[in-house]
């Protein structure tokens, strides 16, 4: 994207009022997302994203320059604005990058971008059209593909250039089911790193479906009691729960400057023993996959808790230089508008020692949880919160009647020594991730858990 | 290429191309800002950009695509697939591009702070300052940032429309952290403009809201009488806008579809949508088609008068676009949004609201609306933490409790509002406000 004389040169630039360190990142990244409504093909977004994100440090103060004037003067200006903003100086510094590799982990076989719209749009249908067929009382349908192609550089004055390319695939269908005036909505949202052939193993008409029955089995449930009580969530984006309740909680965003409940616990028994969990970027074609991170570092599976045992962060760049700590990976950015920081990728609990039925069976009163909704959570005081799209009473071991409305709240600390059993089903689920970095796709998941006690919102 | 040369290319290749019916949008924006932590200025950041959407109409169907690379061979293939995406396209919605509108307002926009990269880091170490000082338990982690943006947007057609406008807007906040008997609590405000007054301002009440979590205690599940804060209802308005959007209602996706001059909340309900508020730094004239935005009052005394319409689903009606088919940017596509969209305050005055509840709750924070508030069927279930209220009195802090209710129900249900309206921070030209609203026997999930 940028001739390599060009970088040095930016760089040298942007270290020239004393700066420590200095990095390029430069990307270029084409969107289509084709959106269907009402049975028919309704709009097509296409974005092409292009530009450059500068950033320098000095010890761990960091200065963050973006543009999308790609030339070479806007670059060079870009730099020195970057540079301007640390301080005053005129270094003459000498900046030599060797091009580096990259291992391609999640190689796509039919590049969405390049295939026909036609081919792109029939899967939709395929997927929406299964939705609305599914029942009489689906009142409408709303899906999209969409397939994002994401080229980046990264350049730093420690040498290093590395080149990416990152393609994803996302089918997500949204079906309204009425009955007497009276709405319910249920979604189901796979996505890849891969290219279409996603669904050879992912039937579209599986995902209208899925998301069909969601809608139907509220439009027939009862609101949440409120209270505290048991409650068994499911696999997939169940994991949610530990993206939340603990994830966010173990980046380096928050350990390095002291904001996070979970500062200066590693190697203390932080969760029940049955809990390991990971993050891990290297799965093949998964959704919150990458090859390298967006400071150019090879990711990797990180262990974060080890049979309830703290024993890693998630560290970035800056968070590294403020903790101390290897980088694991983890810096990652929605775009070029961002400066990069440490996030997570696929983040799931792992399989425990519990059968899913005795699970189940060891409830006499409490919620089941089989699809989670997302939620958020304040990394200071572990305080979190979600919401239960798909719930179910359970009654002496068995699970009951539906229900809707339903949250889940508490802290991270207590909730990961409160799941006290771990099933055997892991699955991930998708989500999209927002933090100060923008969003990025994220994969949660966990196989059936049980919590013994926590708060559920409802009426 | 600089966008003058990009406009005028892009109208060459859609004559090339043989479209009669195009456009192009243009945005570009700039932005700075300076975050600090514990007496440094921790981040400094800064950012222009710029891009193009190019619409076109193929065969009676809108086609478009966007760009941010400013190069010959891209700028071809934009078109390409703007003409592309039309040929792809199903639905029978009329694709209109607007020749004008008769007359657009001028906006009264606020004097813009405008500020140098050494202003702001000077305003955000002063702030930092000031909030260290704030109180003795502060501790770090605490952070004040300023920032600084401007937009510029322009819109032409083959049809003769050529309009532009230019916003600035200037703010502050700070992300108090304090430490108190083992436990760490934060604090939030912001601050639109960089008055040093307003900016003092906030480092007191974030640093209280800090404090004031601080030894909170838990409710018991229950029904209670609960007001809400200005602050938070407006996120409640935010969350269930897009079920004032004229599409989702003819879609069958918003609850107020065919409610149009009903009753849909309590008289003393006001909503109003006001695309020019005095004292917003996010005005425009125009909306994302190019047709005038004007203020008008959506719901009056509780009644619907008019949900928010496009040019498209303006014309499926039969009605003339209300002028709010808005774009973010070039990158996201025309939707129907609210410009500044607020319920108008009422007459008691915000102590005199709460004097009206015995036993209840005063809700401040609501946490994870995105998940805990569905906007096809209103029903909410949200974490929550304020103050409980005894004999009209506000009293100990609360917090880890969820407020659960149905949005239109309580529409309907809002006993009284106070006279102050609470705006906040404007996303593009969207921006919400509200007064305080009581509300009764709500549920609420504690201990």
């Amino acid at each position: 994207m940028i001739k390599r004389e060009l970088l040095e040169e930016i760089i040298a630039a942007s270290l020239s009022s004393g700066g420590d360190f200095a990095e390029v990142f430069a990307e270029r990244a084409r969107s289509n997302s084709i959106q269907f409504v009402d049975g028919k093909i309704d709009k097509i977004n296409d974005n092409f994203l292009s530009g450059v994100g500068i950033r320098v440090f000095k010890g761990t103060r960091t200065v963050y320059a973006s543009t999308t004037d790609v030339t070479r003067e806007g670059l060079l200006a870009c730099a020195r604005s970057a540079s301007d903003a640390l301080g005053e100086g005129n270094a003459q510094i000498s900046i030599c990058l060797t091009p580096q590799k990259v291992i391609d982990i999640h190689p796509v076989k039919i590049d969405p971008l390049a295939s026909a719209i036609k081919d792109r749009s029939d899967i939709l249908k395929k997927a929406c059209f299964a939705a609305k067929e599914s029942d009489a009382l689906i009142s409408q349908v709303q899906g999209s593909i969409m397939g994002v192609e994401r080229e980046i550089l990264v350049a730093n004055s420690e040498g290093l250039l590395k080149h990416d390319t990152h393609t994803r695939t996302r089918l997500l269908v949204n079906a309204i089911a009425s009955k007497d005036g009276e709405d319910q909505s249920g979604s189901c949202n796979p996505g890849r790193s891969m290219g279409l052939e996603m669904f050879d193993f992912i039937s579209p008409e599986y995902v209208g479906r899925e998301a069909a029955r969601g809608a139907l089995v509220n439009l027939r449930a009862g609101y949440c009691e409120a209270g505290r009580m048991t409650v068994a969530i499911e696999n997939g984006f169940g994991g949610v729960i530990f993206h939340e309740a603990c994830g966010h909680s173990l980046e380096a965003t928050q350990v390095g400057v002291g904001m996070s409940e979970m500062c200066g616990k590693l190697g203390e028994k932080i969760a029940n023993e049955k809990i390991t969990a990971i993050d891990d970027g290297t799965i093949p074609g998964a959704w919150g996959s990458i090859n390298i991170d967006d400071e150019g570092t090879p990711t990797q599976r990180n262990v974060l808790i080890e049979n309830g045992i703290l024993k890693n962060y998630m560290v970035d760049r800056l968070g590294s230089r403020r903790m101390g700590m290897a980088m694991t990976g983890s810096s990652r950015r929605q775009d070029y508008t961002y400066e990069p920081t440490s996030r997570m990728t696929n983040t799931f609990i792992d399989n425990g020692p519990d059968k899913n039925e005795d699970i189940i069976a060891s409830i006499e009163y409490g919620l089941y949880a089989k699809q989670m909704g997302g939620g958020s959570v304040n990394p200071l005081t572990g305080a979190f919160n979600f919401s239960v799209r798909e719930g179910y009473i359970v009654r002496n071991g068995k699970i009951c009647e539906p229900v809707r409305g339903a949250s889940l709240i508490g802290t991270g600390s207590r909730i990961l020594q409160d799941i006290d059993m771990v099933g055997q089903n892991l699955e991930r689920g998708q989500g999209v991730c927002g933090s100060s970095s923008g969003s990025v796709p994220t994969d949660v998941g966990q196989p059936l858990i049980r919590v013994k006690e926590i708060t559920v919102g409802g009426r | 290429m600089k966008f003058d040369d990009v406009k005028e290319f892009l109208i060459a290749e859609a004559n090339r191309a043989g479209l009669e019916g195009y456009e192009v949008y243009y945005m570009e924006s700039s932005d700075m800002s300076a975050e600090t932590l514990k007496d440094e200025i921790s981040s400094f950041a800064s950012g222009v950009r710029g891009g193009v959407c190019f619409r076109c109409i193929v065969d009676g169907r809108m086609g478009n695509a966007s760009s941010e690379l400013f190069e010959e061979n891209e700028m071809k293939a934009l078109v390409a697939r703007a003409i592309e995406n039309a040929k792809n396209i199903e639905n029978d919605d009329k694709a209109i591009l607007f020749g004008g509108s008769e007359k657009y307002e001028t906006p009264k926009l606020p004097k813009a702070d405008e500020a140098d990269a050494a202003t702001l880091k000077r305003l955000a170490l002063w702030m930092q300052d000031n909030t260290y000082k704030a109180s003795e338990y502060i501790t770090d982690g605490t952070q004040s940032a300023v920032f600084e943006s401007k937009i510029k947007t322009e819109l032409m057609n083959s049809y003769g429309l050529r309009l532009s406008n230019s916003v600035a807007m200037s703010g502050a906040y700070v992300q108090s952290v304090v430490q108190k008997d083992e436990q760490s609590e934060e604090g939030f405000d912001f601050a639109i403009g960089l008055n040093e007054n307003d900016l003092s301002a906030i480092s007191e009440s974030a640093t209280k809201e800090a404090l004031s979590k601080i030894g909170a205690v838990e409710v018991d599940t229950g029904k209670y009488d609960v007001v809400i804060s200005g602050k938070r209802m407006r996120d409640l308005l935010s969350s269930y806008a897009s079920s004032f959007s004229g599409r989702n209602a003819q879609l069958g996706m918003s609850r107020l579809r065919e409610k149009e001059g009903q009753k849909i909340a309590a008289e003393i309900i006001n909503i109003i949508d006001d695309p020019m508020r005095e004292g917003c730094s996010m005005q425009t004239p125009f909306d994302g088609e190019g047709v005038a935005a004007y203020k008008k009052t959506v719901v009056e005394s509780g009644v619907l008068k008019t949900l928010l319409y496009d040019l498209t689903t303006a014309d499926k009606k039969g009605i003339e676009s209300t002028g709010n088919g808005q774009r973010l940017s070039y990158s996201t596509p025309v939707h129907i949004a609210p410009y500044s969209f607020y319920i108008k305050g009422g007459d008691t005055a915000p102590d005199d609201l709460v004097g009206k509840v015995k036993d209840g709750i005063y809700i401040t924070e609501f946490k994870g609306m995105h998940a805990g508030c569905n906007s096809v069927t209103g029903d909410f279930s949200i974490e929550s933490a304020g103050y409980r209220i005894r004999d009209g009195k506000i009293c100990e802090s609360v917090r880890s409790f969820t407020v659960a209710g149905n949005f239109f129900d309580m529409l309907l249900a809002i006993e009284d509002i106070s006279n102050n309206v609470s705006f906040g921070i404007p996303s593009g030209y969207t921006c919400y406000g509200a007064p305080d609203v009581l509300l009764r026997d709500m549920s609420v999930a504690g201990k």
